[in-house]
């Protein structure tokens, strides 16, 4: 077990969540992410996942995107971001799913797919456990 | 946030539980964004109206919406249909398919939204009638119109989420924050493209996702570079909003608001020739024969557009592979009138009004389709086809020579 390392970011859509992580850098919801399965192009899924994304970009279709994989019951668990912009927003905003900004690129580079990580109301983000890495 | 009376009212639900429901969530993303204010907005125009991108999520959304009485407050224009209605077996739209998007039309239609069913709303009748000054405020969705919006009508909009955009038509206002702010539109970094003369549509689609990939300020590039015509600055919007998160680019000598006196970049990016050009050559086509399917219309050609495709096509000959040319249900009609539009079709160029590829349920999984948008490339590529870029005039030669090579 590596030390816990926490981060305070800005929570644009506050609310709390645990789960694993899967890594992206720049996200267009519209194109990238299947609304139906949740899966990224790549074949991960980011269901009931802390999705962070570096940035995002691309269609402002995105928002809708968001929302219907909230529908689906495919939507990630909390997005983290460092940088969201408002297509993000209001779509988690609309689809009820955490959203978190402001956070260092540091984070972005050291997360693994699969770090465990919880995401507090008030914008902290804290990583507990990086599974294989010498946990 | 600082609301005025008239916000708090609606709030209450003086205009209805739909306008107090939109302009709450307005509030709700500004404040997390951190604006202190709300701005009344000219104009609106609502992206996401496929079904087959919003899916029964977003035609719940919308039926609620008008179900709970939302009228837009504002002239409202809205993007493509998932296909075009007079033709939608060819885009593989399918009987439950049509009935989404028909629930889509409706629930729009009853809040007040203009049938413009274009990304290039901007070069519509509809619009132009109601057309709001430069530095108006307004709230547009459709990535590609936004960025040409804000740096070459001098329209004041974020890249706003398309439910967004249709509660902000529904309230009237949106968020003050970003590009409707003077601050938010001054640009810090310049990118310069040293190229011997100007860029065509496929140059600038190709130069607005170098852009778009390597600019992330939330102020918006500025750019010392020469285009060809108004096709290539759309194409370039297009691959900015794509490619990137960019809302706008200074293009020098085009974006009509001056920049504060003595401004300078703090930061200077020289873009070769070299690098466009070799960008452009990793997706241009191999041969004529390799090409399935050929589309242009990403954004929307406008009229002066399709009758420079005609005069192409009647001089390199008829398609001889699928062609296909989007534009809006508006430009079209103005095409019948002189006799382009039946010269495209004799010439094989089908004529896709008010639908596009990218947001069309047609399988291209495994096509190889060449076009003259790199933002077309960018989503069609996201949905399993072959991409090939290159310009109007060459895919017009390439489409009347195929299988010669």
């Amino acid at each position: 077990m590596s030390p816990e390392a926490a981060y305070k970011g800005r929570p644009l859509v506050p609310g709390s969540a645990r789960g694993r992580a899967v890594v992206v850098d720049a996200i267009s919801f519209y194109g990238d992410v299947d609304p139906e399965t949740g899966l990224l192009r790549d074949g991960r899924s980011i269901a009931g996942r802390i999705l962070a994304a570096r940035r995002s970009r691309g269609s402002t279709v995105g928002s809708y995107v968001i929302m219907a994989l909230k529908y689906n019951s495919k939507a990630p668990a909390a997005i983290i971001m460092e940088r969201a912009e408002p297509i993000v927003v209001v779509g988690a905003y609309l689809a009820g799913v955490p959203l978190v900004d402001s956070l260092p690129r540091g984070l972005f580079e050291s997360l693994r797919d699969g770090d465990e990580v919880v995401v507090e109301a008030d914008g902290t983000v804290r990583i507990l456990r990086r599974p294989g890495a010498g946990g | 946030m600082e609301l005025t009376r008239e916000e708090e009212e609606i709030l209450k639900g003086r205009r209805g539980e739909a306008a107090a429901r939109a302009l709450e969530a307005i509030v709700k993303v500004g404040e997390a964004l951190g604006a202190e204010r709300l701005v009344p907005i000219r104009h609106a125009h609502v992206s996401g109206v496929s079904y087959g991108n919003i899916g029964e999520a977003g035609a719940r959304f919308l039926e609620e919406l008008a179900e709970q009485g939302a009228r837009f407050a504002v002239p409202t224009t809205v993007n493509p249909l998932g296909y075009d209605p007079w033709d939608p077996g060819f885009y593989g739209a399918t009987r439950e398919y049509v009935e989404g998007q028909e629930r889509i039309i409706r629930a729009l239609t009853r809040m007040g939204a203009l049938p413009s069913f274009t990304c290039t709303p901007y070069k519509t009748s509809l619009f132009e009638a109601e057309a709001p000054p430069p530095g108006s405020h307004v709230a547009w969705g459709e990535s590609s119109a936004v960025v040409y919006a804000n740096s070459f009508l001098g329209l004041r909009t974020n890249r706003e989420g398309g439910p967004l955009a249709l509660l902000a038509a529904i309230a009237g206002r949106t968020y003050y924050y970003g590009l409707h702010t003077p601050e938010g539109r001054i640009p810090r970094v310049e990118y310069r493209v040293e190229a011997p003369g100007p860029l065509g549509d496929a140059e600038a689609g190709v130069l607005g996702a170098i852009i778009g990939e390597a600019h992330e300020d939330p102020e918006p590039p500025a750019l010392r570079a020469s285009f060809e015509g108004d096709l290539a600055l759309r194409e370039l919007s297009a691959a900015l909003g794509a490619a990137g998160s960019v809302g706008m680019v200074y293009v020098h000598g085009l974006t009509p608001e001056p920049l504060p006196r003595g401004w300078r970049p703090e930061e200077r990016v020289t873009i070769e020739a070299g690098e466009v050009r070799a960008r452009l050559e990793e997706h241009a086509p191999a041969s004529p024969g390799e090409v399935d399917l050929y589309f242009v219309g990403c954004p929307h050609l406008d009229y002066e557009d399709l009758a420079r495709l005609a005069s192409y096509m009647r001089r390199y000959g008829p398609s001889r592979k699928p062609f296909i040319a989007a534009t809006s249900n508006e430009a079209y009609i103005r095409a019948l009138g002189d006799g382009t539009a039946s010269t495209l079709r004799s010439l094989g160029v089908r004529i896709a009004r008010g639908t596009c590829l990218i947001v069309s349920p047609m399988n291209l999984r495994g096509v190889t389709v060449a076009t003259n948008s790199y933002k077309a490339l960018f989503y069609l590529s996201r949905r399993g086809a072959r991409v090939r870029l290159a310009g109007l005039e060459q895919l017009a030669r390439l489409a009347a020579g195929a299988g010669e090579t």
